[in-house]
Parts: structure tokens; C-alpha cells; sequence
């Protein structure tokens, strides 16, 4: 499920110094730390600096990719600004390794005490109780729904309380190879399905073989999320009952992806993770991938010239699937109230650095900050021009699973020509309508 | 048996809960990680057993019943998972009982270099499964490993079957046939070189010295390694997780894959348990099997 | 004539082997002249022997990785395999000696029960042991990787056969020297049974270092893995850097391969000897 999602979004950790660089960009007036306490007090944290006895905090985050240098240096900030009295111990894992063992990890009291996890993630999390409110840091930091995409700011509701203080936004994008496109005249990338298709028919015809690689795992789900979506559809019904991918829409979607192994501009069968290493080494025109490999291309292929523009409009109405990073407080934190307050206080300092975090390839949360000169000026932000087209898979407990079982399965069999794109959806959408009714189920109460 | 030795020892009384006392770290461990998981186990599969879930219900035998239910989530997956599992066994232990006996037998001739020849054999089981599977990862790929670079083939041997299944499996042999070469390798050793050299006097040649010298002595030997590998193949998990990751759409998640990622990803565990006790049922019947085809042969064998 | 022949047929032989050995270790070696390549060149899919320019930049970098400790881990690894062979051998050999040697009521029951289980698939035990060792908090902790194995019946069905094969008079003239039970075990029937004791070290210490699925579920956090654990991390990079990898992989390969050099003669001596016979 998220495993890719998560690797990927390892990649998005950049994103997560962005966040907090947002967070602190938007912090408006209120100055933490630096001795201006924060506006009303909510609850139990009011924003003043953290008084109480020594504490050690484990922070958990998934940033291993270019991402993760930035966030290791806000967090050793932090720990030499406040080590006397609070002391941060930043643990970095694929978030596919983090996911699963977090819950656990804190019922054990091993685990963290705060964390940075995915939008997608907060209300199974919160319905397992792994997670305690931060109603009172939202308050202290003055965040506003009004100041953020809709969509990530309801992911941290579950059930009344509000369990999360958004980071960043990241989102798939579409990257090119300039000196392909080049050759055949081209200085921009193909924005419609029409021009996409020419383009690679264009680029076949100079000699690129396979100019688009049709993925079967991360990141196909999120390529078939972002067309349903172009093509009108939508993943989960309001109630959360029933999978709605299976429609004419995610038939559409699916079978363009198929078509392009059909025309030839995809090899078949492409294994985990070829087309990007693939697009690494020149043999790749054009390839959808997240923002957060921003960094690694530049870092680990420094000799490919490449550009990043949004994901083309294939079905009509631009839409591209989206996610944002989190911090939460853990349950483990909770048992102890000066953990808990430490905790707060340092995801309050955390999400007032989110310019900084922004530097690091994230597109910060807060429409504030994404107005900053500062920030507005990274190539990212280009992508979130239009806020209408980041579409985010619903805040459902235990939608990771469906995910995971139904949705990921379905394209997979699709994209490898194990069945029909209407078979497979027929199949996934059977079984994720089980699942939906179990998780219902499960996590009600 | 007879312990004929052993009445000569009981000269002087012992207190009777000596024995005990031998027995009593073992049998700690094995009352809390073997007896009590055991029993826990089936406890866990009568519920629906969430970890971080506190309402634990009792659900009977219904985590089962969905295991047999062709239109459950959980029991289509199942039985794909069983049918990998089943594949790769089936196709896997052979080759590592024939390749690694006929390792063995060229490494028992003496010739220079043997030592060298023989740590080369072991080295891939050194490096361990993560190391090993990432390897191949990188070299199987379809479109850019270098496998097919070089055998000028275009077999994609991680996303499509067959090839997912060959390349599995030649990782698997590539991997582990040291280890059961140095096995069967101890067992040549054991066997008495007066056997061949009266063997050879009598005139008997190489096949026929090999039916039936080596092959008998090798017997006891054979039998652990044959029930050895089968356990093995049917417990492989890192191999497929790390390098096809279940591709072609979990036709190569096993079940143990399937078990371990069931109860301790997605923590549904009392499904994952009646997975791992159905599963259970057939290695300990394919497990029955082997054993009693080992001991035909042996009455067979002692009888003529 | 007939030795001419034989030495070509020799030199023959030795020349198929050779070439057979080459192309099975050239994995290995695609993978030490991998972790010599740049980042880049690591990445690149065109096939590679002779890295160019050849440096240590990713020793470097892996050695002072905070995210992929793989010192940490090798040292993890070998305190995990070392404490479970260790383990097992301390709590494997009284039992199987009682089991071999001394007459009491229950050993037969004793015995059966415990040899019952070497036909109990380990994965029965996978989830309830996950929750048991979750109940003890040893969850991300060496205890988790060490001891739960330990309640393996192998040792001790593997130790108990070996006993029965010593002949009893050693015993017999310890006792009349004066010995009690745990003299006679300890200086007497431990000693002769040495090499049935370095073989199940070895092989609980190999099947406990090439342990991944466990130590993958059961350790968290980075600084607490084991190296197959540490190193499957790799998996989930979505551009996996093998030039670092690799790396970490000689790191932690070079060593045992030494040891196993060094041993190898001593592992299969010890393996012949000490009756896998049944």
C-alpha cells in the first residue's frame, strides 16, 4: 500500500522542511520561542516556551530521500536552541517500515512521541487511538481552515478533534527530458492528451523507442488516481461505502494507461522502479513521478537536463493526486504530560520553519506562504498555481488497506496484461466494497 | 532404544528433581515461545484480533470459514498466496537436492584448489537474503539489468510468469546450494572408504559404486537436508519481497509473505493466524510425507 | 600415456570449474566493483566492469550515514547471532543431556513433547509470538531477535542423539571419583561433545544471521536493526542508491566470508562428526 507511497514520499520529507518553512511563514505575528507567546490560549498548550523538566522526544519521519538532510538540520536547530530542556531524537525510516511499526511501537512505549505522517494516514491512526488531539496547538498557532486546501485541512478531523498541523503539500508531476523534446521542436511539455499523444508518437519516430514508461506499481496507483479524476470520476462515495474507481471514468483512465503499452511507447511489464532509473540514464522522454525527486535528480544525476511541469490534462479536467505531510502526537507522548507539552512545543516551533522547509522542495501548506516572494519563487510552487486540481484520497480509517488490496492490485493486473482494465476494476471494486463495509465496520464507535 | 550404557551410570541415587533442573531453561523458553504461542495462535484466529484495537470479538471459527469463501477478500488471496508458496516449492527443492549432492561429489575428489572451490560455492549464503535479493533486483531487470543484457533476452524476470518464477528460483539455488553442499558434503565424508575400496576390488564401477555405497550412506543425511529445504522453500519470503515484491499482481507473494503482511502490517491478525494454521496442515502433511517415503525405502533397503 | 591423458583430464576439469566458479561469484564481483563507482555511475544501466573513476566515496558515505548505520548493524547482527547461538547451546545441552542420560519419570513424555514440535511449522508462531514479545516491550530490542528462536526443538533433539552415542563409562568413573550430575555433565560429557556443539553454534548462528522476516517486523528503529533488516531497508528508496549499497553489503559480507575461510575445514568436520545421522 503506502510502502511505495511511502518511499516516494520519503521524497516528499524535503517537502516536510518546506512545510514547517510554510508553517513559520504564515506564523503570522505570533513569534514562539523567541519569547512572544502565541495568541489564545487553547486548551493546555498556549505557544509559550516549554518550562518544564528535561525531556528526550522520539521523532519519527520518513524523510530518507533528498528531504532528509533538510529536516536532520531544522531538528539539530532545534536541539541547540532548547537541549537543555528538550532533546530530540530524529528517527528516519521508509514510510513503508514506519507505518506498520508505529502503532505497535507505541503501544510498546518505543515509539514516538511525535511524528510526520501522510494526510491518508491521520484518521486510521486516530481511530486506532494511536494519535491524541492537538486542538489546543492548532489554537495557539492560529490556524485557519481558511489558510489551507480544504482537503488537507479536514484530513486531520476525525470525529470532532483535530489531530494534525499540516506541513506541506506534494503532489505527482511530470518530468522531461529537454534534450529529447528538443529534438523533436519542443520547449514545453505536451499539456493535453492530443499533444501528449503526438509528442510521443514524435519522439518514437526520432528514435526514442520507448519514450513514456507505463509503471505497474508506485507510482501507477497514483497516474490511475490523478486520470479518474481528470476523467470526472471519484475514488470513495461521501459515506465511505462504496469504491467508486470502477466507473466509466476509471475504465477510461486505465485503459490509457494500457494504450500506451499498446502504441509502443511503453515497454511491457516494466519492473519496480525502471522507468525512473530509466529516466535517470537518458533513456526516458517523459515520466510522472513525485516533486520530492526533485532532489534526488539533482543530486544523483546532475548530468541529465530535465524540467518538471504539472501532469498533462489527459481526460479533461486537470486533476493530479496529492498529499501532505503531518505532524502528529502519539499516544505514547500522552502518558506523560511533559512530553506532551515538550511535544507540542516543538511541533509549534517546527511549523513556524516552513519557508525553510519549502527550500527543500515541498510546497508549504499554507496559502499564506505560498504567497511569500521567497517561496513563490521555487520551481514547486508553479505546480499549485491552481489549487482546484489537487485531488486527495479520502480521509478514510483503514482506507491504506483498500488501497493496498484493491486499488494498487487492479492496476497492476491491468498495466502486466493480466486482465481487461474493466475486469480488473470489476474485480478491485468487489473487493474493495468488502473491505470498505469491514473497515465500517471495524473502526465504528 | 536400548540404553544399555546409561544403567552402569545409575550407581548413585539422584535427586529427583535433578533432571528437572537440567531441563528447566529449556523448558522455559519453550513454554513461552513455543507451547503458549501455539495455543495463543489459535486463540488469536477465533478472533477478530486487532493490536490497537481494544474490542477484540469473538468470531468463532469464521476467520476459516472466509479462508474457504471464493468471495471473501481474504480467501482468494490466500490461495494465490498457497499456490506461490506451492510453486516454488515444488520446483525449488529438487534442484537443491541434486545440484548440491552433485557439488558435493566433485568437491569430495582431491584435487588443488578444493578449499577455494568449495567457499566459493558457500559465499552467496554468507550474504544473506537482503543483500542477495537486492542484488538480483538490480540485475534482473527486464529493460535495463544486466542479465538480459547479456543473454541478448528480453524476459521481463520480475514482473511476468514464468520468468518471475525462474529467476526466483535461481536466485534461491544460487544462494543457499553451498550450504547444502557442505552438508551432504560432511555426509561423503562419514562413509567408510573401506566400503569403495572393497567395492572397487569386487569390480563394481563408479554408477554402480555410487548406487550402492554412496547413496545409502548418504540416506540420513539426505533426509534432513530434503526436509530442511522443503521448510526453507516453503517458509520464502525475502527473496519475492525484495525482489519481484509479489509482481506479477501477487502471483508471487507467498503465503508466509501474505501472513506476515496481513498480521503484522496491516495487524489483522486473527485472519493471519488461521492463514498460518491452514498453512501449518500442509507442510506438517508434506512434512509427513517425506518421512514416511524416507522410511519405506529404508525397510526396503534393510529387508533386501 | 595414461598419466598424460589423466593430467589433461585434470587440467580439463580444473579449467570447467574454474569457469564455473567465475561466472558464480560474478555477482559477488559486480557488486564489489558497484560499491567503487560514483552515485551516478552506479545508476547507470549500461553494464559496467571497471569503474571509472573508481573511489570510496560511498564507503565514506555509507560508514558515516546516520540512516543507514551499517556498523550498527553488523555489530547488531553479531550480538544477535552470537547471544542465540549462545543461547541456545546453554539451555539445549542440560536438556538434551537429561533427556539422553538420566531416568526419571516423564522423559519419555518429556521427549516426545518436545520433539512433537520439530514438526510444528515456525509460521504458526509468527503472529501470537509478535504479540508476546509486544506483551514482554521487547519489541525493537535484541531480546526480540535472540531468545523467542531459542524454544526450537532442534538443539536439543539434535544434542540428545549425540549424547546417546557417548559411551557411559566416562560417566560411570566420574561418578565413582565423586562427581555429582552437574560435575559429570560439566567436566566430562561436555567436553566429548564438543564438536556436536560447535556445529549447532554454527548453524543457529547462520539460520539467526540470515534471519529477515522476524528482525524485520520486530525492530524499529534504525539504530536497533540487524543487517539483512538494515540492508532490506534499501527496498523502499524509490531510487535505490546502489553504489551505497553495495557498499554496505562488502561492509558486511567481508568478514564472515573471512571467518568462514578461515573455519570451513572445522564447520564440515564438525557437521560429519556430530551425527546429522539420525
Amino acid at each position: 500500500m503506502t510502502r511505495s507511497l511511502s518511499r516516494r514520499s520519503f521524497l516528499g520529507l524535503t517537502g516536510a522542511t518546506g512545510l514547517a518553512a510554510a508553517l513559520s511563514a504564515c506564523g503570522g505575528g505570533t513569534k514562539l520561542g523567541a519569547g512572544g507567546a502565541a495568541q489564545s490560549p487553547a486548551a493546555t498548550f498556549s505557544g509559550g516556551e516549554y518550562t518544564g523538566p528535561k525531556v528526550t522526544l522520539d521523532y519519527w519521519n520518513g524523510f530518507t530521500g533528498g528531504d532528509g538532510p533538510h529536516m536532520r538540520a531544522m531538528v539539530d536547530a532545534f536541539n541547540k536552541a532548547f537541549g537543555g530542556r528538550i532533546e530530540v531524537r530524529n528517527v528516519t525510516r521508509q514510510w513503508a517500515d514506519l507505518y506498520p511499526a508505529m502503532p505497535t511501537a507505541i503501544a510498546a512505549g518505543k515509539g514516538p512521541d511525535v511524528a510526520v505522517i501522510h494526510n491518508d494516514w491521520i484518521s486510521t491512526f486516530a481511530a486506532r487511538r494511536v494519535l491524541v488531539p492537538l486542538d489546543d496547538v492548532v489554537g495557539a498557532l492560529g490556524l485557519t481552515e481558511s489558510d489551507f486546501i480544504p482537503a488537507v485541512w479536514k484530513a486531520g478531523e476525525y470525529d470532532g478533534r483535530r489531530y494534525s498541523v499540516p506541513l506541506d503539500v506534494h503532489c505527482l508531476g511530470d518530468y522531461w527530458n529537454t534534450g529529447h523534446l528538443g529534438r523533436i521542436g519542443l520547449k514545453e511539455a505536451p499539456a493535453d492528451g492530443a499533444a501528449y499523444a503526438e509528442a510521443l508518437k514524435g519522439l518514437k519516430d526520432a528514435g526514442i523507442e520507448h519514450p513514456f514508461w507505463m509503471p505497474n506499481k508506485w507510482p501507477a496507483h497514483l497516474m490511475f488516481m490523478s486520470l479518474v479524476w481528470q476523467f470526472g470520476g471519484q475514488l470513495y462515495s461521501e459515506d465511505g461505502l462504496r469504491a467508486l474507481w470502477g466507473s466509466d471514468a476509471g475504465e477510461q483512465a486505465l485503459a490509457w494507461m494500457v494504450e500506451q503499452i499498446d502504441k509502443g511507447f511503453s515497454p511491457a511489464k516494466v519492473a519496480i522502479d525502471s522507468q525512473y532509473a530509466a529516466f535517470k540514464n537518458g533513456q526516458v522522454s517523459l515520466t510522472w513521478d513525485g516533486i520530492w525527486q526533485i532532489n534526488d535528480l539533482k543530486t544523483n544525476a546532475p548530468n541529465l537536463k530535465w524540467e518538471l511541469s504539472p501532469v498533462p490534462d489527459i481526460g479533461g479536467t486537470p486533476a493530479v493526486w496529492s498529499a501532505s505531510h503531518n505532524f502528529v502526537l502519539t499516544a505514547q507522548a500522552g502518558r506523560d504530560g511533559d512530553k506532551m507539552q515538550a511535544a507540542k512545543f516543538f511541533v509549534d516551533y517546527m511549523s513556524k520553519q516552513s519557508t525553510e522547509w519549502a527550500k527543500a522542495g515541498m510546497i508549504p501548506a499554507r496559502n499564506s506562504v505560498r504567497q511569500e516572494p521567497e517561496v513563490a519563487a521555487l520551481p514547486q510552487i508553479a505546480l499549485a498555481r491552481n489549487l482546484d486540481v489537487f485531488h486527495f484520497i479520502p480521509a478514510l480509517p483503514g482506507v491504506g488497506d483498500v488501497q493496498t488490496k484493491a486499488l494498487e492490485l487492479a492496476v497492476a493486473k491491468a498495466v502486466l496484461k493480466q486482465a481487461s482494465p474493466a475486469d480488473a476494476l470489476k474485480e478491485g471494486v468487489a473487493t474493495a466494497d468488502k473491505l470498505l463495509a469491514d473497515n465500517k465496520r471495524k473502526y465504528a464507535q | 532404544m536400548s540404553v544399555p550404557t546409561a544403567s552402569g551410570v545409575r550407581v548413585r541415587r539422584m535427586r529427583p528433581w535433578t533432571p528437572w533442573a537440567f531441563l528447566a531453561p529449556y523448558l522455559l523458553l519453550f513454554a513461552v515461545f513455543m507451547a503458549l504461542p501455539i495455543g495463543f495462535g489459535f486463540w488469536t484466529s477465533l478472533h477478530e484480533w486487532d493490536i490497537n484495537v481494544p474490542a477484540k470479538p469473538f468470531v468463532g471459527l469464521s476467520n476459516y470459514a472466509d479462508l474457504f469463501d471464493p468471495s471473501s477478500v481474504d480467501g482468494p488471496r490466500f490461495w494465490t498466496a498457497m499456490k506461490a508458496t506451492g510453486i516454488f516449492t515444488v520446483f525449488s527443492v529438487p534442484l537443491l537436492i541434486v545440484l548440491p549432492l552433485l557439488v558435493a561429489l566433485l568437491m569430495n575428489g582431491r584435487f588443488r584448489g578444493r578449499n577455494l572451490y568449495r567457499a566459493v560455492y558457500f559465499a552467496p549464503y554468507v550474504l544473506g537474503v537482503a543483500v542477495v535479493g537486492l542484488l538480483w533486483r538490480f540485475l534482473l531487470d527486464g529493460n535495463i539489468g544486466l542479465v538480459n543484457h547479456y543473454l541478448g533476452l528480453d524476459v521481463q524476470w520480475t514482473t511476468d510468469l514464468p520468468g518471475a518464477w525462474v529467476a526466483l528460483i535461481g536466485v534461491t539455488v544460487w544462494w543457499t546450494l553451498g550450504l547444502n553442499s557442505v552438508i551432504f558434503l560432511a555426509g561423503l565424508q562419514d562413509i567408510p572408504r573401506e566400503l569403495y575400496e572393497a567395492a572397487m576390488v569386487d569390480g563394481a564401477g563408479a554408477w554402480h559404486r555410487f548406487r550402492a555405497i554412496t547413496l545409502p550412506g548418504l540416506r540420513p543425511v539426505t533426509l534432513f537436508v530434503v526436509n530442511a529445504t522443503i521448510l526453507a522453500s516453503a517458509n520464502m519470503f525475502g527473496q519475492s519481497y525484495l525482489i519481484t515484491v509479489g509482481a506479477p499482481a501477487d502471483q508471487t507473494k507467498t503465503a508466509i509473505y501474505l501472513i506476515a503482511e496481513t498480521g503484522l502490517r496491516q495487524f489483522d491478525m486473527g485472519t493471519a493466524s488461521a492463514m498460518s494454521f491452514v498453512l501449518a496442515a500442509f507442510l506438517m502433511a508434506a512434512s509427513g510425507l517425506v518421512f514416511g517415503a524416507f522410511r519405506n525405502r529404508r525397510t526396503a533397503g534393510d529387508t533386501a | 600415456m595414461r598419466t598424460e591423458l589423466r593430467g589433461l583430464r585434470r587440467s580439463l576439469l580444473h579449467l570447467i570449474l574454474a569457469v564455473i566458479a567465475a561466472l558464480y561469484l560474478s555477482p559477488l564481483v559486480y557488486m564489489a566493483v558497484t560499491s567503487l563507482k560514483t552515485r551516478e555511475g552506479a545508476g547507470s544501466t549500461t553494464p559496467e566492469w571497471i569503474p571509472r573513476p573508481a573511489t570510496l566515496d560511498a564507503y565514506r558515505e555509507i560508514l558515516g550515514s546516520t540512516d543507514f548505520p551499517v556498523v550498527t548493524w553488523f555489530v547488531n547482527s553479531v550480538a544477535a547471532a552470537t547471544g542465540h547461538a549462545v543461547l541456545v547451546l546453554v539451555t539445549a545441552a542440560p536438556a538434551a543431556y537429561a533427556l539422553a542420560r538420566l531416568d526419571f519419570r516423564g522423559r519419555r513424555a518429556a521427549f516426545a513433547v518436545i520433539v512433537a514440535t520439530l514438526f510444528v511449522p515456525p509460521v504458526v508462531l509468527l503472529v501470537p509470538n509478535f504479540l508476546i514479545v509486544n506483551e514482554l516491550a521487547w519489541v525493537d530490542s535484541l531480546p526480540a531477535v535472540i531468545v523467542p528462536a531459542a524454544a526450537g526443538a532442534f538443539g536439543v533433539f539434535f544434542l540428545r542423539q549425540f549424547f546417546t552415542t557417548l559411551p557411559g563409562e566416562l560417566e560411570e568413573a566420574a561418578e565413582l571419583d565423586g562427581c555429582n550430575r552437574w560435575q559429570t555433565f560439566a567436566r566430562v560429557v561436555l567436553p566429548l561433545a564438543k564438536p556436536a556443539l560447535v556445529t549447532l553454534f554454527v548453524l543457529s548462528f547462520l539460520s539467526n544471521w540470515n534471519d529477515f522476516l522476524w528482525p524485520l517486523f520486530v525492530l524499529l528503529s534504525p539504530e536497533s536493526l540487524t543487517l539483512p533488516a538494515g540492508l532490506g531497508n534499501f527496498q523502499g528508496a524509490n531510487s535505490i542508491r546502489y553504489d551505497l549499497l553495495m557498499a554496505g553489503a562488502m561492509i558486511a559480507s567481508i568478514p564472515v566470508l573471512l571467518l568462514y575461510l578461515v573455519a570451513q575445514r572445522w564447520i564440515i568436520e564438525g557437521i560429519s562428526r556430530s551425527g546429522l545421522k539420525g
